[in-house]
């Protein structure tokens, strides 16, 4: 009793240890990266962090930059827990923000009403979106990851040629981009400076309802079980392919409704290749691995990462450093934890332990069997 | 639509083709090691990148090829070692190298040269052209115009691919690693070492790749440049059953989409014709996976029709 107890604590702390083993390496790099290039590290971190974290009105643009953020890794923890690779959760997000913005522009009617539409639309469009990919690979088994991936390409590019010719506001010479939604239609912002809005509350619901869903659910649990062994979860009597489309169209939805967030709660018009420069999607889907798919975690690292890049921002300004810094850490990290560091050593510990323990008392394995 | 117009389609065929070829060639080592590598796209950015940036100080061809080549056998290299010895998930491993190197490319193009987007000028040298037909025959003049010594080369290297993995011995150890490992090893062969070597090999050709894409026609480096061509020769690699000879074919095909989406926006809007390639890669993955699941389950389909 008292070995699976410390076994139990010894298997959380190592889900915990992992990411924070990680992130450290991964700000190592970041370090030698930045030295070699001829900056001091440790001003430069604290120079990142007070404009990311500390500082309040850095706080706001973090805050405001993880809203989509957090929305497109709770998409792809729903889909990926699942076994479900989706990689295109930026076109599904392009396609919810395209649709919410023609929406948002000429639907006419009260604004509940309008918003309420345009974001049962984006959403719609995004599970659709995400439904492409999962119907081929039902009928023909094309690969989901591959399918997907080239959709965000095709997403893109036929957003860019909607904002730049049939959408595009024909005020702005340079630029191509749509006009603004009515200010009615504009999400409330949480305070007076800061673009801070209360689509922020929206994806912290977000969290906690797919959290719901995913756990306390059955559905949750099919997708879950699906994902973890699916030829138990098929002998279980899971209808494999239904669950399928539903995590998949789940998935979808959450991007295209982070596409809806990010039109009417902080940019208030779409501009071409607004979501895909940004990256929204794939620092989310990073937020997502490295916090294991548990909706809290991610919230939690997706914060953390916008802050890097809100961060990055601020060293382009002041010492010159491009902001890609913030991806090179970030994406390391993903790598870092990708090849499981703390299991490794947790490992390499309990070899050495069970080895020893063999060597002393080799008879109590035979006494339980007997 | 006139003839002279339909050649340089052709030539934009074969000059298009060249990356995605070398890039396919990579990815098929990898399938038949068994190793799912989708860091293709990273490995070709990564080089075109160091290519360019050593063309840029050195303005030497030799140099610029060993760098791209090197740079994308050593991303290939750490790729190996994740996957295979670390067992690091197939999926994270590529994903993040490929956004890894998209940022360090546009982070270390602004240390270096101290500009955005794209780099070009500076006196960069392109890659050799072959010699020509002259021009007292128009059409293989025009067909084989401005075409590069790594053009050729792409094709000889998939019929060197071929002779190795069908025709000897160490090609045989090669298969049989990705049809079963453990077999494989009971017979003494080295596995771990051999899987490793594969996916640095894919990182080598996708060099090649990279160095064809940033110094074959324009001299020029732009960030994520690559522009999923290392996704499509995925798709052209499971399109052509990882066989060297099959990949020629299917880069083809991919050439063909993205030379006509080039040809096509004279007459349709460039940023829809952009997406075809795309909607080519899909369709055609959807047809020919439908067509293979058919054929393996015909078996099944038939039974249960008759029951």
């Amino acid at each position: 009793m008292k070995r699976k107890d410390t076994g139990r604590l010894a298997a959380l702390l190592n889900t915990v240890s992992l990411p924070v083993i990680a992130t450290i390496l991964g700000l190592l790099l970041g370090a030698l990266i930045m030295f070699l290039s001829g900056h001091d590290p440790l001003k430069v971190y604290s120079v990142m962090f007070d404009k990311s974290f500390i500082n309040v009105n850095y706080l706001n643009q973090t805050l405001t930059k993880a809203t989509p953020v957090i929305m497109c890794g709770i998409s792809g923890a729903v889909a990926w827990r699942a076994g479900h690779i989706n990689l295109g959760i930026e076109g599904q997000m392009v396609c919810g923000g395209i649709t919410a913005i023609i929406i948002g522009l000429y639907m006419p009617g009260p604004a509940f009403l309008v918003t309420l539409c345009a974001c049962i639309g984006a959403c719609a469009a995004g599970a659709l979106y995400a439904l492409i990919p999962t119907f081929l690979q039902d009928k023909s088994h094309v690969s989901l990851i591959m399918v997907t991936l080239m959709m965000n390409y095709i997403a893109n590019y036929l957003s860019t040629y909607l904002v730049s010719f049939p959408l595009k506001d024909t005020s702005s010479v340079n630029a191509n981009q749509t006009m603004f939604i009515d200010d009615s239609l504009k999400f409330t912002r949480l305070f007076s400076n800061g673009q801070l809005s209360t689509g922020f509350i929206l994806s912290i619901m977000t969290v906690i309802a797919v959290y719901l869903v995913m756990n306390y659910t059955s559905f949750g649990y099919e997708s879950k079980m699906s994902g973890f062994n699916p030829y138990f979860a098929k002998y279980g009597g899971v209808r494999e392919r239904r669950v399928m489309y539903l995590t998949m169209a789940l998935s979808g939805a959450v991007a295209g409704f982070a596409g809806f967030v990010e039109v009417f709660g902080t940019k208030y018009r779409y501009s071409s290749n607004m979501i895909a420069s940004s990256g929204y999607a794939w620092t989310g889907l990073m937020a997502s691995l490295v916090g294991q798919y548990n909706p809290f975690a991610i919230l939690f690292y997706s914060i953390f990462f916008s802050g890097l890049t809100i961060g990055g921002q601020a060293l382009q300004r002041d010492f010159g450093i491009p902001l890609q810094i913030a991806d090179i850490i970030t994406s390391s990290i993903m790598l870092f934890v990708s090849i499981n560091i703390g299991i490794h050593l947790f490992k390499a510990g309990r070899k050495q332990r069970t080895e020893k323990k063999e060597e002393t008392g080799n008879k109590t394995p035979a006494k339980e069997a007997a | 639509m006139t003839s002279a117009y339909l050649i340089s389609i052709i030539n934009s065929i074969l000059r298009m083709t060249t990356p995605i070829l070398f890039a396919t060639l990579g990815c098929l080592l990898c399938n038949k090691v068994n190793v799912f590598n989708i860091a293709l796209e990273g490995q070709m950015l990564i080089a075109a990148f160091a290519a360019i940036s050593v063309n840029y100080y050195t303005h030497s061809i030799p140099l610029s090829m060993l760098a791209g080549v090197a740079a994308g056998g050593i991303v290939g290299f750490i790729v190996g070692i994740f996957q295979v010895k670390l067992k690091a998930k197939d999926m994270i491993v590529g994903t993040s190298m490929n956004l890894l190197v998209s940022s360090f490319t546009s982070y270390m193009l602004y240390i270096l040269f101290a500009t955005r987007g794209s780099l070009t000028g500076n006196g960069m040298v392109g890659l050799h052209k072959i010699p020509n037909f002259p021009e007292s025959m128009p059409v293989l003049y025009g067909m084989f115009k401005n075409l590069t010594y790594l053009d050729v080369f792409g094709y000889i290297t998939a019929v060197l691919i071929f002779i190795f993995l069908y025709r000897t011995v160490p090609g045989f150890h090669v298969m049989s690693v990705g049809l079963n490992k453990e077999a494989t090893r009971s017979l003494g062969t080295k596995v771990d070492l051999t899987q490793i070597l594969a996916v640095t090999m894919s990182g080598i050709l996708c060099g090649l790749g990279g160095v064809a894409l940033c110094m074959g026609n324009v001299v020029i480096f732009t960030e994520g440049m690559s522009a999923g061509r290392g996704y499509m020769a995925m798709a052209a690699s499971s399109l052509a059953g990882a066989h060297p000879l099959g990949a020629i074919l299917s880069s083809l095909f991919f050439g063909t989409a993205v030379a006509s989406s080039i040809a096509l926006q004279s007459y349709i809007n460039g940023q829809i014709t952009l997406s075809f390639p795309y909607i080519m890669t899909i369709l055609i993955m959807a047809v020919s996976g439908y067509i293979k699941y058919r054929r393996e389950n015909r078996h099944h389909i038939r039974k249960g029709k008759t029951k």
